[in-house]
């Protein structure tokens, strides 16, 4: 999952990047509504997190604006406000989701997941797919009920592809969601973490439609 | 109690007391004019029929030889008045029939209450031309003639009274709405509604209360608002700092090696943080709250300007430089405060002036007060911010710092009639000029 977070504080936005990438989140950090504005037309990302407190511009005529400019990602407002008029205004302004500053680090990575999962239009915190599961917060992969250790990179590129339930996914939208843009990629990387999935999950599990992209196959085979 | 029952029970009881004296006073009046009219009543009648028997002595003369009093035909009168005409030696010589039971004796001349046959009378006897004539009133007939004239005349009189009460009751009601109105309209209220009360048509002894009350709301609804967003500021300030603290120390403790030491050093710097925003929190309230702040220490501008450059420049040691005359000044305020007041001033100064460039603090003491100028080459306010920059928690863009610095400044100098002023420089960079006032010579 890669997580875009809008945080003017330094210092707050150094511990959730963090926290969240110990987590096995990829995470992009930005500082004003500017940046934030110009990372989302660049690039793709699942989540938002939006701090309200920006220095050019409220975060919440932020994300008004964004949403009318028709940006369906799902948003969690983060803000040390808590008046409910402060609350209501930031849902009404098309949040979805509201976490009072400070958080617990594993209250914001359990809800960024149910965003996540609720956008994708699942209710259960598990993704099954045939004989294979997976929990996208704890990273764990069952085939057949046997727990498989997966790299933290390598489960992200699993989610990713069975997140998208089907739909080819190009080469560039999985390095999106794997790497944020800080981090150096070798040009191979994503076909050697695909090379692996494929020896522990089986040669089917990940198609590829050549020219295209990847899409996710049948496991166990 | 009620000021309506109040008003009711005041005029309706007092309304009431005069009326009965009044109407006791009357009656009684009435009671004696009646008694005497009626017995001006037995007089003129009993007189009258002297002077009618005076008239033809011949009639009773020849009257007394025969026959005895039922010749003489006195007209029957079974209610009303009775007459009898007795000779001096006590002969009845006529009475009215039936009506005056015939009396053993003859009674004495003037008036009298008598007993016959059971029936109480009121007579009066008259003696003139040998006659002795006595009229008589039933004292029952007299009692029901005075019972029905008091009754006819109390009878209005209750009914006015009533009718005055059912008057008086009305008014008090109508009279009171508008009151009842407003106490509708306040009882109505949620308890902690700020909104002014109107659309009330009041009458103008109840304006001026409504105006000041509506006044009273306004101020406090202001109040309460400052207030309201001070704690949400200041909660958003305290939590910030904390926020980063209570992330980094989870990131340190789901993380190893370099990255767990790299987020206790920012959880210790969102500490020191917080610390710096407390205490200057703490400051303000003071300098703001009733305290006394005497603390011993006579205030020399000379050392504060001192110890504020000492504290300022710790981490930039040799970036200020001192400008001063000769003349030092004991000033008014405790020295720990116009230490804080400069080194806010200074520390604004340092941080938003490129790092190798230097301050200047200037300080000249005039006769009443020390004048210490800071500047800076920095790059300045505009205007707009200018006007904002004393406002608690105002900072420019993500700026560090508590933002409460220039509020303290400007807290400390109106609690000791000092003044403090920003102006942009026309060179560049900001002046900071603060005026503190001096101690009165013994």
């Amino acid at each position: 999952m890669r997580v875009l977070l809008v945080e003017d504080d330094e210092l707050i936005a150094h511990g959730i990047m963090a926290g969240l990438r110990a987590r096995g989140l990829t995470v992009d950090g930005v500082a004003t509504a500017a940046q934030a504005e110009a990372a989302l037309s660049g690039v793709s990302c699942d989540v938002v997190i939006l701090d309200l407190g920006l220095p050019d511009e409220d975060g919440m005529s932020l994300l008004r604006r964004l949403r009318s400019d028709g940006m369906a990602l799902p948003v969690l407002v983060l803000t040390a406000r808590d008046a409910i008029e402060d609350r209501v205004a930031g849902l009404r302004a098309g949040a979805d989701d509201y976490l009072l500053k400070p958080f617990d680090l594993n209250e914001l990575v359990a809800r960024l997941h149910a965003l996540l999962r609720r956008a994708a239009g699942r209710s259960v915190d598990v993704i099954e797919h045939g004989p294979l599961r997976l929990n996208p917060e704890s990273g764990e992969v069952f085939l057949h009920g046997q727990p498989l250790v997966l790299s933290r990179r390598e489960s992200a590129l699993l989610a990713a592809l069975l997140h998208a339930c089907g739909r080819i996914l190009s080469a560039d939208q999985l390095k999106d969601s794997l790497y944020d843009f800080n981090e150096e990629i070798e040009s191979n990387a994503i076909n050697v973490h695909i090379h692996h999935l494929r020896r522990k999950l089986g040669a089917g599990i990940i198609e590829t439609v050549r020219g295209v992209g990847y899409r996710i196959g049948t496991a166990g085979a | 109690m009620s000021l309506r029952l109040r008003l009711l029970l005041m005029i309706g009881v007092s309304l009431i007391l005069l009326w009965s004296a009044v109407a006791i006073w009357m009656l009684h009046e009435l009671r004696g004019e009646m008694r005497l009219t009626l017995d001006q009543r037995l007089v003129m009648s009993a007189r009258m029929v002297g002077e009618l028997m005076s008239q033809n002595p011949a009639a009773w003369d020849g009257q007394r030889a025969k026959v005895g009093a039922l010749a003489l035909s006195l007209p029957p009168a079974q209610k009303g008045l009775a007459c009898e005409i007795r000779s001096l030696r006590g002969e009845v010589l006529a009475r009215t029939p039936s009506a005056l039971p015939e009396a053993a004796e003859a009674p004495a001349p003037g008036f009298a209450e008598r007993e016959i046959k059971g029936e109480r009378w009121r007579t009066y006897t008259y003696e003139a031309h040998g006659l002795r004539i006595t009229t008589a009133d039933r004292m029952a007939e007299r009692n029901t003639l005075l019972r029905d004239v008091m009754v006819a005349a109390a009878v209005p009189f209750v009914v006015a009274l009533i009718g005055g009460l059912i008057v008086l009751w009305l008014g008090v009601r109508s009279g009171l709405a508008p009151v009842e109105r407003l106490r509708r309209a306040l009882a109505s209220r949620a308890p902690d509604a700020l909104t002014p009360i109107h659309a009330l048509p009041m009458p103008r002894e109840l304006q001026p209360l409504v105006a000041t009350l509506n006044q009273l709301l306004e101020r406090m609804s202001a109040i309460i608002g400052r207030e309201r967003r001070f704690t949400s500021d200041a909660a958003h300030e305290l939590r910030t700092p904390l926020t980063a603290i209570k992330t980094h120390l989870q990131v340190a403790r789901i993380t190893r090696g370099k990255d767990a030491e790299i987020a206790l050093d920012y959880a210790e710097e969102g500490a020191a943080r917080l610390q710096h925003t407390l205490a200057q929190l703490l400051t303000l309230s003071q300098v703001e709250g009733p305290f006394s702040w005497d603390d011993g220490h006579a205030a020399h501008a000379e050392e504060i300007a001192r110890l504020a450059m000492r504290d300022a420049a710790h981490d930039a040691p040799g970036r200020i430089v001192f400008d001063r005359d000769g003349d030092s000044a004991e000033l008014v305020l405790p020295q720990a405060l116009a230490v804080t007041a400069l080194r806010n001033l200074l520390d604004n100064a340092l941080r938003h002036s490129p790092v190798e460039s230097a301050v200047t603090l200037e300080l000249r003491c005039s006769n009443d007060a020390a004048c210490f100028r800071v500047r800076d080459r920095g790059p300045g306010l505009s205007a707009a911010d200018l006007a904002l920059v004393t406002n608690r928690f105002w900072r420019r863009g993500s700026g560090r710092g508590s933002g409460l610095g220039l509020s303290i400044v400007r807290a400390i100098t109106e609690r000791f009639g000092g003044s403090f002023e920003l102006a942009q420089r026309p060179e560049g960079g900001l002046e900071a000029k603060l005026m503190l006032p001096r101690a009165k010579r013994a």
